[in-house]
């Protein structure tokens, strides 16, 4: 079966529009035609009172000529239309040929994210019951909770990548995320805290189990800030709690090895492929074949199949994260990370699920190797600059460790550090990988793409902390 | 305009007729086209023309909101009727009703507002190539050019228009250009590190824009004060917050002014306006009508005429930011839902003459990670910036957080300088705050 249906086009179409985009002796092209949609209900005031949904169709016509991309794209699936952007994209090359793209055979690569109830078929009413119901058990969990908002999103995009050289590639890629904010009163006392759920997944994704642990989650995190105290201030030892501290490695390290960024040399790794970057026992790997995760594909948007990278291994920098374009430019194969928002945007090299593995030590026990220092446990935002290798995330919740205790709660603090040298005082790795499963969303040029990320409990002799308190 | 304005009105006869009490069209169309530069060559060339549609309706007192890039008469009416079976399931709300039409309308003339560059119809391909050679070139005359590892030509501009028609009887017409350029620099320091920072501009007219001198000179002064970083001693210190990094700290009251945190009693700011919340030294204007205005804009996001607003009077809440719905919710009457420009007034001495002055302080001149809880105003966030005693640069600083509580941090804004920024929607000068909390080594 072919999915040209779903865009209203043909195979003699698309080679047409193919022979245009390399007529002026570009290296390649590629065609990326998308079809997405989305919804969402909302519950707040007690009421399930705003829907909303989108639709997006379009073209993106790519050309490229040695490491120069020229782009241009259309809503309109008309020839008209589309050989126009051809036209316009091909502009960036500057001479003249007559080129007859081969036939093209479609493409299914791996089948990663399967959802067992689509989103299409499933209706409105459905979707209210379930913030309904987050609702109610949110504000059944405990009497100080004065205010719920829920929200659920559900997404679909059909995506077919087409290439001179035959290659048609199509996917399916389902979307879902569930929110539940909280706002509790204590005394005079008010805090807010939210849990979401992220995954290519349908409706089955909301069984009991995670269900019942966004909607405590998120009280539960409400509550604990009522007995959080501020943060310390200062350069310290820091733990970083399974899961979501992934982030660390996303900023500290992911956005580094973007290929795109060591082509040009304008990233602190540029040079230190084969170096140790950090101690025996750190692995580090960019994984886009996690079942269902949010950040898995299962191709790229160049139609290249996605494949677990592995970027560190032993503490040993072993290589970059590649779309086409790097991968020549380095002679090394794509990584299968080639990717983009929509067929708007041109594609660049980005992370997928990035994580650490598991080392050998309990968590109890890296805990209990601190005298002083802090413990990461929930973690809103981070941002990294490539070349000098400086990163900061914030952490929303955490606890001060003394004398290799948890102790008091904390709460909204930044901690920045470099890059390498926080990779170079990684001291313990817990034996405790979690993939976090909440929503994460990377921007990079002002491109947004789902990503996931994990850790195990880590330890980091030296980050510096943002807190109020001297 | 005219068939933009017929699609809105077709779009609108139709979902009326499929059973919408009240909505609200709006149809935009834009243009784009961007040039990267890079060691001499076109890196990247994008052009497109886009359209969109979104809809907002109300059903028996029900809410939502669809968008479509699919324009297809048969896509649109399949659109339509399940965007609206699907507003049947939710619970009403006749909080969302739309405003009087009588308090809708256009604050500012498109004169006034002046959004819209001339010259662009007849700007060509060539122009912005030239554009984008003659920044590279500036770059390349930079004596420092050989310390440069990487420079990266930014060369974009923009055109849009859009018609919005309301079930009320309220429609108008709007449209605007954007011109932006910009040089991402990177230098190399001995151990490895490579530092980077960007110099950019963005202007509703390409006349706004400076000169390639100016722009190529600019990113390099700001690369090179971060090379040779490092953290200094936590500990108190007073703070220069450059201008064009202002909009950062002020931004975290953002939220807290927001109808919907003071309706989900999520603001710290709820009960306070008439109140002291910054020092006298602050004022702070939401200025919709503003000439060539990044954020001007003839009507709000409800078709509420747009008036420039009072935020913070000499220190003193004046204002929150609230629609009609959350008006409605509140109890109290609609300002407006969102932000246009942020005008500070500036004061008279220039950021060396209060520098000069001052035994030791810490310019920021850029931002990296961090966040704020609307809840308490306490925010943490990384900084880049300058060590400066008696107006001399002493150290570069890097790897450090500046934290506090925003109300008792704008208390120590003592004293706004006179440089304000035009090339942004928040029009701050750079600010001076006697006494701020760092942490670093």
């Amino acid at each position: 079966m072919t999915h040209f249906s779903t865009f209203g086009i043909d195979a003699a179409l698309c080679r047409r529009v193919l022979s245009v985009a390399l007529g002026r002796g570009a290296d390649d092209a590629d065609l990326y035609f998308e079809h997405s949609g989305s919804t969402s209900v909302a519950l707040s005031d007690g009421k399930v009172n705003r829907a909303s949904t989108h639709v997006d169709l379009g073209v993106g016509v790519r050309v490229v000529v040695g490491d120069q991309v020229g782009y241009a794209y259309t809503e309109e699936l008309t020839e008209a239309s589309m050989v126009e952007a051809a036209r316009v994209a091909a502009e960036i090359a500057a001479g003249n040929k007559h080129v007859s793209p081969v036939a093209l055979t479609e493409r299914r690569l791996a089948d990663r994210y399967h959802a067992d109830i689509p989103w299409e078929g499933v209706d409105l009413e459905t979707r209210v019951r379930l913030v309904r119901d987050w609702e109610q058990r949110a504000f059944a969990r405990d009497s100080r909770i004065i205010r719920v908002e829920t929200s659920l999103g559900d997404s679909f995009r059909h995506v077919l990548v087409v290439r001179p050289d035959g290659r048609m590639v199509y996917d399916y890629q389902p979307m879902t995320r569930g929110w539940v904010v909280c706002t509790g009163k204590d005394g005079d006392k008010r805090e807010s805290s939210s849990a979401n759920l992220a995954q290519r997944a349908g409706l089955e994704f909301y069984d009991e189990a995670r269900v019942s642990r966004m909607c405590h989650k998120a009280v539960d995190d409400t509550l604990l800030l009522f007995e959080a105290a501020p943060a310390p201030s200062g350069e310290m030892t820091v733990v970083l709690g399974a899961g979501s501290s992934g982030i660390l490695l996303h900023e500290a390290i992911g956005h580094g090895l973007e290929a795109d960024f060591n082509r040009k040399g304008i990233s602190i790794f540029a040079d230190r492929v084969g170096q140790r970057i950090a101690p025996k026992g750190v692995t580090v790997v960019d994984d886009g074949t996690i079942p269902n995760a949010r950040g898995t594909i299962n191709n790229d948007d160049e139609g290249n199949e996605a494949q677990r990278t592995v970027l560190v291994e032993d503490g040993i920098l072993r290589g970059f994260l590649h779309d086409e374009i790097s991968a020549r430019h380095y002679g090394v194969s794509p990584t299968g990370s080639g990717r983009r928002e929509s067929f708007r945007h041109v594609v660049l090299p980005r992370m997928r699920s990035t994580y650490m593995e598991s080392g050998t030590h309990s968590p109890e026990e890296i805990i209990g190797s601190v005298s002083r220092g802090i413990y990461c446990a929930d973690f809103a935002n981070g941002q990294v600059q490539i070349g000098a290798g400086d990163f900061a995330f914030y952490v929303r919740r955490g606890y001060l460790i003394e004398d290799g205790k948890l102790t008091r709660p904390i709460k909204d603090v930044n901690l920045i550090g470099n890059g390498p040298d926080v990779l170079a005082t990684i001291e313990m790795v817990g034996n405790d990988l979690k993939i976090d499963e909440g929503g994460w969303t990377c921007g990079k040029d002002g491109q947004s793409v789902p990503v996931s990320q994990g850790m195990p409990t880590v330890k980091v002799s030296k980050l510096s902390v943002g807190g109020a308190s001297a | 305009m005219s068939d933009l304005l017929d699609l809105a009105q077709q779009t609108m006869e139709r979902a009326r007729r499929l059973g919408a009490n009240e909505a609200t069209v709006s149809v935009s169309r834009s243009s784009e086209l961007s040039l990267v530069r890079r060691a001499g060559k076109i890196e990247q060339a994008t052009k497109a023309t886009s359209r969109s549609l979104s809809v907002s309706l109300l059903v028996d007192d029900r809410f939502s909101t669809h968008s479509s890039s699919d324009l297809r008469p048969d896509a649109l009416e399949a659109f339509l009727v399940r965007a609206i079976g699907a507003t049947r399931v939710l619970e009403p709300e006749p909080e969302r009703r739309q405003p009087d039409v009588a308090l809708c309308g256009r604050g500012v003339s498109e004169a006034e507002l002046d959004a819209v560059d001339a010259s662009f119809p007849s700007l060509t391909v060539e122009d912005r190539r030239a554009a984008s050679e003659a920044l590279e070139a500036a770059v390349d005359a930079l004596p420092e050019r050989k310390q440069v590892l990487s420079a990266t030509i930014y060369v974009g501009d923009s055109s849009d228009s859009g018609v919005r028609v309301m079930s009320n009887g309220f429609f108008g017409e709007r449209s605007g250009t954007g011109f932006g350029a910009g040089v991402e620099m990177t230098l190399e320091e001995p151990g490895g590190r490579r530092p980077e920072a960007t110099a950019w501009y963005s202007a509703m007219h390409r006349a706004d824009l400076p000169g390639p001198e100016v722009l190529a000179a600019e990113a390099w002064k700001k690369a090179a004060e971060r090379l040779g970083s490092k953290a200094i001693a936590s500990g108190k210190y007073p703070m220069l917050l450059q201008n064009q990094v202002a909009g950062r700290i002020l931004g975290v009251l953002g939220g807290p002014l927001s109808g919907s945190e003071l309706h989900q009693q999520r603001s710290f700011l709820a009960g306070r306006v008439g109140t002291a919340i910054a020092n006298s030294a602050l004022t702070l204007r939401d200025v919709p009508n503003l000439r060539r205005g990044l954020g001007s804009r003839p009507w709000d996001g409800d078709g509420l005429v747009a008036r420039e607003m009072s935020v913070i009077e000499a220190g003193v809440l004046r204002n929150y930011y609230i629609n009609t719905y959350y008006g409605r919710k509140l109890g109290v009457p609609a300002t407006t839902g969102g932000r246009s420009n942020w005008v500070v007034t500036p004061g008279t001495r220039t950021p060396a003459e209060i520098l000069a002055d001052v035994p030791s302080c810490i310019v920021v001149t850029g931002f990296l990670g961090g966040n704020s809880n609307g809840l308490t105003g306490d925010f943490s966030f990384g900084i880049q910036g300058l060590l400066v005693e008696r107006g001399e640069v002493v150290a570069h600083l890097s790897e450090m957080n500046v934290s506090g509580n925003i109300e008792q941090v704008l208390g120590r804004m003592v004293e706004p300088a006179s440089d304000v920024w035009t090339w942004s929607s928040t029009r701050s000068p750079s600010l001076f705050f006697d006494s701020m909390q760092f942490s670093g080594s």
